[in-house]
């Protein structure tokens, strides 16, 4: 047995740093983003999840942060859409199995209906598949479900203010996507495709270092750019993934006719 | 050539149309004959008159007003076997003349024609009417066409139509010829039916077939061709070649020929041999058998009367009688061998041929008495019918074997589809059964790893958590810490689950991910060195999960014993090796220590299984573990023994 589990993480503890590439660094001064801005108007959340153990938890982690603040909880996929039609919060975070329906189409509506919401996705293995499913619906983040409590919170503000945590394998399958040489008999096609976005240089740089476990710090470094400029590559790497996705889905359904 | 096992299910109406196909050509036969008319001349004068050589016939005719009354048809006996003086201006000759009395005719103005069905002398002839000369031959002394009936346009001068005498000067050899046969006279209306029925049984029909046969025996010759080990199609082409040469002389020799009189007959006489010999040698490849000792002497006779008989040596013209007796009974040992072959090898084909053989036999015994004058001349060469017969036999050999074969490939065909359909059937259920056994070991090679790691690992974890609650020693446990080791744990597990596909350095960046929480919360800088790895080619699952735990293993020792500030992980390639190095800044270890004896073993245990090795290597403070990787795939056995343990 690990014998890590006799190294508890108190909550205390885990405050001060962001774990590993999920969150941005609240204590990074240099960066020129603080996510500890003293606002008068705490930032609205919403939570989108049918387990109360959770629900419960995640109430306890936005009570201590007095920056958030708990607009709206829906337990089922119904719930949630009548929730999409009252007016927009700034951060919604969704869990993908809901008794009566996907959490992907969830989040799809909210990236439709609130524009401006950043949308996580919780999730207690950051496993790539759901997690990029989410992206390509248009989440932005995601959230561990097992982390402690301030952490939650954290990686809440890091997300609204323009951080996306990124894993070697998430990057790693990113990568694969946008490969040109995926499938080479399309590929003039898809050179020809306007609007599939394609990776640039750095942003792909960014990722190979990433699957190679490299820090956002590190890889800022050995990049010679800053923090936030890797923090912004992630985020566009994303949106990339999520435009990618939905001009895809009009190309195939032209390709088959539908369209 | 032949199968054996010929169609049995042979449709009744194709022999009905045969049979009446025959019934009507003969029925038409008979009524064209039925109309016929015109007067016979039966009776003449005979004179004889010896001469030595060739000359030609007088102007007029020397009207004898003796000589021998005798019936037409006449023929003299020959000698059976003449000598003679080869050379044509000192050859014994005779002059034989016939003086005919035509009948009183009525002359209603209409071109009379006289049919003679056969005049059978080598030499020449002539034709005088009212002792005129009207017609007389012009091409070779020997093979001069005797066997076509002649139709002859008597010419319609006045005062001489319609004639009253017809005399025939015929100058032979002395010993043989000098036959000749009744003659008609009349219009064409009465005399054409008769001639046109003779000219076509006997030399238009003969002439057909041959030929018929002849390009038959060509296309056998490129099937040959394409089929060199199969010499029987080359023997039927010879045998139809051979055939063609042979009956040449009855339709060919009105004119003059291309080649003497010596070589024709030299072929001709010859070609019966040839024949022979071909046959026999086409019925043994019929039969699939071989008679060395027939075949020798078929050969060697043939070869004798083939050399003996060139022009210049002995004349095959003169001698042709005792050269078919000769023949006649080669022939009989020939056919009477070829019908116990073919009875012997059961063959229906082979069966028919030999009875044609037979048949034929029979025909050429009369065919020599016709030669020799001993039935009457004006009846017909019966061999020449036996070609028509061979030529059918063989095209409907050759039916039957396209037929055959037609059948043969349909069926090969349809055979081919269902073997082709039943083997891949066969396949396809082995395939699926290999992919159930496949799947089915796979899922159970899956489930004892899984099984071992928690046996190991979180199994035994929450067990001693469930002890110690079940004691109400909860208030010594760190509970929320052994929690978030399972789930650590369990994170691992799953991760091993997602293919890296070689990546050793993804498989690093995925514990760190993992594990940087847990260090950052403990105060514990990770220094990354992930340099350049080459792709592994044995990392799946399972050995991934077994690197894994080895590290995660290494990460929890160091943050529980050593209470180092920094960590090192580094990654390097070295000569067919990957090597990952754990380095701390802590207090260090003996490796050897009992207290953590567990730990250690069960790192080495699962560097073996995977085919590494780990080392504790000096360090000058700290401790640092090195994982030594293979860069080619470790031997089945080290990779068996962990999952068998």
């Amino acid at each position: 047995m690990s014998g890590l589990s006799q190294d508890m993480m108190t909550p205390t503890l885990a405050r001060s740093e962001a774990p590993f590439a999920t969150t941005v660094s609240s204590g990074d001064g240099e960066s020129g983003m603080s996510f500890e801005a003293a606002s008068e108007t705490p930032l609205k959340v919403a939570l989108v999840e049918d387990d109360a153990a959770f629900q419960e938890a995640f109430r306890t982690a936005l009570a201590g942060a007095p920056d958030l603040a708990m607009v709206g909880v829906a337990a089922t996929a119904a719930e949630a859409r009548a929730m999409l039609a009252e007016p927009a919060v700034d951060v919604l975070v969704v869990d993908l199995g809901l008794p009566d329906g996907s959490g992907i189409e969830v989040i799809g509506e909210a990236h439709a209906r609130w524009p401006g919401c950043a949308i996580m996705v919780a999730t207690t293995f950051a496993d790539e598949r759901h997690v990029i499913s989410s992206i390509e619906a248009g989440a932005s983040g995601y959230l561990l479900k097992d982390s402690p409590l301030p952490t939650i919170a954290q990686d809440i503000r890091v997300l609204h203010a323009g951080g996306s945590p990124i894993s070697p394998r998430i990057a790693r399958q990113v990568l694969m996507r946008f490969r040109p040489d995926e499938k080479p008999a399309e590929q003039v096609e898809t050179a020809e495709r306007p609007g599939v976005p394609s990776l640039s240089e750095r942003e792909k740089e960014t990722l190979q270092l990433i699957t190679r476990g490299f820090s956002f710090e590190e890889i800022a470094e050995l990049m010679g750019v800053s923090r936030n400029t890797v923090l912004t590559f992630v985020r566009r790497i994303y949106a990339k993934l999520e435009v990618r996705s939905k001009t895809e889905a009009v190309f195939e359904a032209r390709a088959y006719g539908l369209l | 050539m032949v199968s054996s096992s010929g169609r049995v299910d042979r449709p009744w109406f194709a022999w009905a149309f045969w049979i009446i196909s025959a019934l009507a050509i003969g029925a038409v036969v008979f009524f064209v004959q039925a109309g016929a008319g015109g007067e016979r001349i039966t009776v003449a004068r005979l004179s004889v008159i010896d001469t030595v050589g060739y000359q030609p016939p007088p102007e007029a005719s020397l009207r004898a007003v003796g000589g021998k009354l005798v019936t037409l048809p006449h023929a003299p006996k020959p000698d059976f076997a003449p000598v003679a003086d080869p050379s044509p201006q000192r050859i014994a000759t005779r002059v034989t003349w016939y003086a005919l009395t035509v009948p009183p005719l009525p002359d209603d103005g209409r071109q009379l024609y006289l049919y003679i069905p056969r005049w059978k002398s080598d030499g020449s002839l002539a034709i005088y009417a009212d002792g005129r000369l009207v017609s007389q031959s012009h091409a070779n002394l020997q093979w001069n066409g005797s066997n076509q009936p002649i139709w002859l346009a008597l010419p319609h001068a006045a005062g001489s139509h319609p004639p009253r005498t017809l005399d025939i000067r015929l100058q032979h050899v002395r010993g043989i010829g000098g036959a000749f046969s009744s003659v008609w006279i009349g219009n064409f209306r009465q005399l054409a039916p008769r001639y046109y029925v003779r000219d076509f049984f006997q030399v238009s029909l003969p002439a057909f077939s041959v030929t018929a046969f002849l390009a038959t025996g060509v296309f056998s010759l490129f099937v040959w061709l394409s089929r060199r080990k199969e010499p029987i199609y080359v023997l039927f082409f010879l045998t139809s070649l051979i055939c063609f040469l042979r009956m040449l002389h009855t339709f060919v020799g009105e004119r003059p020929l291309l080649v003497s009189d010596a070589w024709f007959g030299w072929i001709t006489i010859n070609s019966a041999y040839w024949l022979g010999a071909a046959l026999h040698l086409f019925g043994i490849q019929l039969h699939r058998g071989s008679q060395p000792i027939l075949t020798r002497v078929l050969l060697i006779n043939t070869g004798l009367w083939t050399i003996a008989t060139l022009p210049g040596l002995l004349d095959p013209t003169l001698l042709a009688a005792p050269i078919y007796v000769n023949l006649l009974l080669l022939g009989s040992v020939t056919a009477f061998n070829f019908v116990r072959l073919s009875i012997k090898a059961r063959s229906r084909f082979a069966l028919w041929l030999a009875v044609w053989y037979l048949v034929a036999l029979v025909f050429a015994v009369y065919d020599v008495g016709l030669q020799q004058n001993l039935v009457n001349i004006e009846s017909v060469f019966l061999t020449n019918f036996t070609g028509v017969g061979l030529t059918l036999l063989c095209w409907y050999i050759m039916f039957s074997r396209y037929i055959e074969a037609l059948e043969t490939a349909t069926q090969a065909k349809a055979d081919l589809a269902r073997r082709l359909a039943q083997r891949e059937a066969e396949l396809t259920a082995s395939h699926a059964r290999l992919r159930e056994i496949e799947h089915r070991e796979l899922l159970h090679q899956e489930r004892q790893r899984l099984m071992q790691d928690m046996h190991d690992g979180l199994g035994s974890t929450l067990v001693t958590a469930l002890r110690a609650f079940e004691g109400d020693r909860a208030a010594d446990l760190d509970a929320v810490g052994i929690l978030r080791g399972c789930i650590d744990d369990l994170k691992l597990t799953i991760d091993s689950m997602e293919p890296v596909e070689t990546d050793l350095v993804l498989l690093l960046a995925t514990l760190r991910f993992r594990l940087q929480p847990r260090l950052e919360a403990a105060g514990v800088k990770l220094v990354w060195e992930a340099g350049e790895a080459p792709p592994l080619e044995w990392l799946d699952q399972r050995h991934a999960l077994h690197i894994l735990r080895i590290l995660q293993e290494a990460f929890a020792n160091i943050l529980k014993h050593a209470g180092a500030r920094e960590i090192t992980v580094s990654v390097r390639a070295e000569e067919g090796q990957v090597v990952v190095r754990v380095q701390d800044d802590g207090r260090g270890f003996d490796p050897a220590a009992a207290s953590r004896g567990r730990g250690l073993a069960n790192q080495r245990n699962r560097a073996e299984a995977i085919g590494g090795a780990i080392l504790w290597e000096p360090s000058y403070c700290g401790s640092r573990l090195a994982l030594i990787l293979p860069v080619k795939k470790p031997s089945a056995a080290a990779s068996h023994e962990r999952s068998g343990a």
